[in-house]
């Protein structure tokens, strides 16, 4: 494995409820102000879930210039470009591609890779029939003849889950190896993890990864409410109290480079992808095994692509959505791995919400600063650790990571465990 | 560059439940015989559509294979396509995951864009959708019935859910869509982690089933569709002048892919080697191909080089070939500039001359189809042709499929969003030069 070139990040962006730029998201940690709200998009007063951390206020061209583009994407597309384009932007790689020749120009292109992680199939977007299915009145051959006055032509195009992978690639003439992961929650980190490892084969010499998600709409609220997966008031991962999460939405976009080129052009590296590790505990569409059997073992294959060993770790960000099931069987994988002392754990779900398939790559975006600063930030809404999982390094007030290197964990539903290795670029330098 | 050997993928199992076959075996001797599965649409009344013609799986019922009732219950129609082509593609291996075993399985999906089914958007459009605005207290409602397995139903991931669930996989495991790529992609992702050494063994392969009232207004709004509602087994004929847009199909196709010293080493009959991935974006428009083929030229040329085959070494390609005015030209424009003077020997048809466009399904299907070919010999027709459109000018397998040594196949997968897969087949008893 020396044989591969390292991967260095040199652009992040991110977008949530809590803000449109990783420095306002990590303020809104560091004061404990939380982005979950009420629900504004549909009236919810009357409904058993009430909250979710939208993002509001924020008009859809400050999102995408492009207002044309705004009528062939929907609202979780307008959230992975604009982290895209952040990130992108803050790579320079832009500006690089213009001082190359033509020929050079066009291998830069066919070298860049685009992976997306996207929250595929949403609900609402069905609802664009219902005009159609209103005429019909149960009556097939009406709405066969009725439906092309009422629906969009483009409409299928509007809600391909793909769109990001290809708008990113139409705006920067991105051309090379991609892929658009839709396996729910962990959509955006199997992405992060696909770009890397296209850029360690060789397949591509640069990858923007991004995941996105906009899950907040009453059917799904609805739906995962009847599941029992939601909270009424706030995320409170490894609390004795805890009942659930709640949704947020938004994305978030990471650029890896080879190091050598990076370096090449003096860009400025903001961290270093070490690996990543995949597995799946065969449970089924909900279900967790108790003994978070698919989490270590995800664990366990990420430090040894990364090539180093537990005890290099200095942080965890967890999953820590919040439900029962889910954060008692995390406290577990990581004990298992780590054993009775492992390294400070922290979580972000109670700032900016559950992003679904963008969750673990914000929380990735977040940890890159937080080993920056050293500081892992305390969860407020942590009152009382779950005695159950006790002793787990979890606290409300902020901790000091034992290390440069941050562990990141996301899981979703089909048994689904992922975890990633990254490192502060600071200490790159002197290492 | 390299420090150890790089890790191969043999092709040991195939599984498939296709408009013109249940199974693989079927599906082969019809697209060979070049019978079409396109007819009038069965499923629900099309009449009042603009187009009333399908590509649909017939006859098929999930419990023939996949008993577990319960699990069904979580299984849309594409979900129980995959189960199903899943569970065939095992047998035919003769390997399956087990307990001591199932961490080293992977299963890599191409996956449909539909969830929701018409039945279920009915239901809610009786609570919610009466008045022009969207009611969510609709679903409040008392009388409304709620069921979770529907939702869990409609999940991106459900059909990778319980694929990894029935069958014990619990390694990597991942469900991708780009569109009519996914299947494509979704083997091309199961290579990368074969020789990235996750796992040993990988069930990939892809389903969908957009045969439904949303699926066909959404293509008819397109204007993607051929509208030959009067002779369809006629109407999809990739390559011919007169051609007028694809036909949309349903199905899945799935592959098992085992590392290539086990394989030989407990004795397994390798159909072929999945030997190479090209992968790319045209990064052009949505909907269209660039004119030139630019997009689909790189992705061939990545699958070869990845194979290390040169273009002469190929000697059929199961094109793209919707049958859609741009793709075909478009398609043959990139094979004409990657094969070069090679183009007049390299044998070329679309098997969707029969099948129609299983969408997320499609290269998944299509590349069991390629392995089939390596194995027997021979190249399927391209039905239909009748009337070569001059600017699809390449050596088209016309009339009846083509007995011929097969050493090398390439499959294309060309996405709406401009994401293309090339992929790779080398006959098992050719050595890698790379």
């Amino acid at each position: 494995m020396n044989c591969s070139p390292n991967i260095v990040i040199t652009g992040l962006g991110a977008v949530s409820g809590a803000g449109l730029k990783i420095d306002s998201i990590w303020d809104a940690i560091l004061h404990g102000r939380s982005a979950v709200s009420s629900i504004s998009q549909w009236d919810a007063r009357r409904w058993p879930i009430r909250v979710a951390a939208e993002v509001k206020g924020v008009d859809n061209r400050t999102l995408v210039e492009d207002r044309k583009l705004h009528k062939l994407i929907s609202r979780t597309d307008l959230f992975g470009l604009y982290a895209a384009d952040v990130a992108i932007q803050q790579s320079g790689l832009l500006a690089h591609r213009e001082t190359l020749d033509a020929g050079a120009t066009a291998c830069f292109n066919d070298r860049s890779g685009v992976f997306a992680g996207s929250g595929g199939g949403v609900y609402r977007s069905n609802y664009d029939f219902f005009p159609a299915l209103t005429t019909a009145a149960g009556n097939m051959e009406t709405f066969g003849r009725e439906f092309s006055a009422v629906v969009n032509p483009m409409w299928l195009l509007k809600n391909l889950p793909n769109n990001v992978l290809c708008h990113v690639g139409i705006r920067y003439n991105f051309k090379g190896t991609n892929a658009c992961v839709t396996n729910q929650c962990v959509g955006g980190v199997m992405a992060v993890a696909e770009a890397a490892a296209a850029i360690r084969a060789g397949e591509a010499d640069r990858a923007v990864a991004i995941g996105h998600d906009s899950p907040i709409e009453p059917e799904t609220v609805f739906n995962y409410h009847r599941l029992g997966l939601l909270a009424q008031d706030a995320v409170r991962p490894f609390d004795r109290d805890r009942t659930g999460t709640v949704f947020g939405e938004g994305a978030a976009a990471v650029v890896f480079e080879q190091a050598a080129e990076a370096q090449a052009r003096r860009a400025a590296i903001l961290g270093e992808f070490l690996g990543s590790g995949c597995a799946t505990e065969a449970t089924g569409i909900l279900d967790v095994r108790s003994d978070g059997d698919g989490l270590s073992r995800a664990i366990d294959f990420a430090l040894m692509d990364a090539g180093v060993s537990p005890g290099a770790v200095g942080m965890i960000v967890a999953h820590g959505n919040g439900t029962r099931a889910s954060d008692a069987s995390e406290a577990r994988a990581i004990r298992r791995v780590f054993g009775e002392a492992p390294p400070p754990v922290t979580g972000f779900k109670w700032v900016y919400g559950h992003l679904i398939a963008a969750s673990g790559v914000i929380d990735l975006a977040l940890a890159l600063t937080a080993l920056r600063q050293q500081i892992v930030p305390g969860i407020p809404t942590l009152n009382s650790l779950d005695p159950d999982l006790s002793p787990f390094p979890v606290s409300s007030a902020p901790q000091k990571p034992r290390g440069d290197i941050a562990l990141v964990l996301c899981r979703g539903f089909a048994g689904m465990n992922v975890a990633l290795v990254v490192r502060a670029s600071a200490t790159m330098a002197g290492g | 560059m390299r420090m150890t050997k790089r890790r191969r993928a043999a092709i040991t199992g195939i599984g498939m439940v296709t408009p013109v076959g249940n199974d693989a075996p079927t599906t082969w001797a019809n697209l060979l015989a070049g019978r079409s599965g396109i007819a009038t649409i069965g499923g629900f009344d099309a009449q009042g559509f603009p187009v009333q013609i399908g590509a649909e799986v017939k006859n098929f019922n999930v419990e023939d294979s996949v008993r577990d009732r319960k699990l069904l219950k979580f299984a849309s129609r594409s979900t129980r396509f995959a189960l199903a082509a899943a569970e065939e593609a095992l047998r035919d291996a003769g390997i399956r995951p087990d307990p001591q075993t199932g961490h080293r399985w992977a299963c890599s999906v191409g996956a449909g864009m539909m969830g929701v089914t018409f039945r279920d958007l009915q239901t809610v459009h009786a609570f919610c959708g009466i008045d022009e605005e969207f009611n969510a207290a609709g679903l409040l409602d008392r009388k409304f019935p709620a069921d979770p397995i529907t939702f869990c139903r409609s999940q991106t991931n459900a059909g990778l859910a319980l694929l990894t669930r029935h069958f014990g996989i619990r390694g990597y495991a991942t469900a991708v869509h780009t569109a009519c790529a996914s299947g494509g992609q979704a083997l091309g992702t199961a290579l990368k982690v074969m020789r990235r050494g996750l796992a040993d063994f990988v069930l990939a392969g892809g389903y969908d089933s957009m045969l439904n009232p949303i699926g066909l207004s959404a293509f008819c709004l397109l204007g993607a569709l051929s509208t030959d509602n009067e002779a369809p087994a006629l109407a999809s004929r990739p390559f011919d002048a007169t051609r007028n847009g694809f036909v949309l199909g349903e199905g899945a196709g799935f592959l098992v892919l085992e590392e290539w010293e086990s394989a030989q080493a407990r004795g397994a009959r390798i159909y072929a080697e999945l030997a190479g991935d090209g992968n790319s974006l045209s990064s052009y428009r949505i909907t269209d191909s660039h004119p030139s083929g630019d997009g689909p030229i790189q992705s061939m040329q990545q699958g070869l080089t990845d194979a290390g085959i040169a273009p002469e070494g190929v000697d059929y390609v199961n094109a793209h070939g919707t049958s859609t005015l741009m793709n075909d030209r478009s398609e043959c424009a990139a094979l004409r500039v990657v094969m070069g003077k090679h183009i007049e020997r390299v044998a070329v048809s679309s098997t969707k001359s029969c099948m129609g466009h299983l969408i997320a399904g499609a290269g998944a299907v299509e590349a069991a189809v390629c392995a089939l070919a390596i194995r027997d010999g021979i190249a399927p027709v391209n039905a239909n042709l009748v009337q070569p459109d001059p600017a699809c000018e390449v050596n088209i397998v016309r009339d009846k499929s083509r007995p011929m040594q097969i050493h090398s196949a390439l499959s294309n997968s060309l996405g709406f969003g401009g994401s293309n897969s090339s992929l790779v087949f080398r006959h098992p008893e050719d050595v890698p030069t790379r």
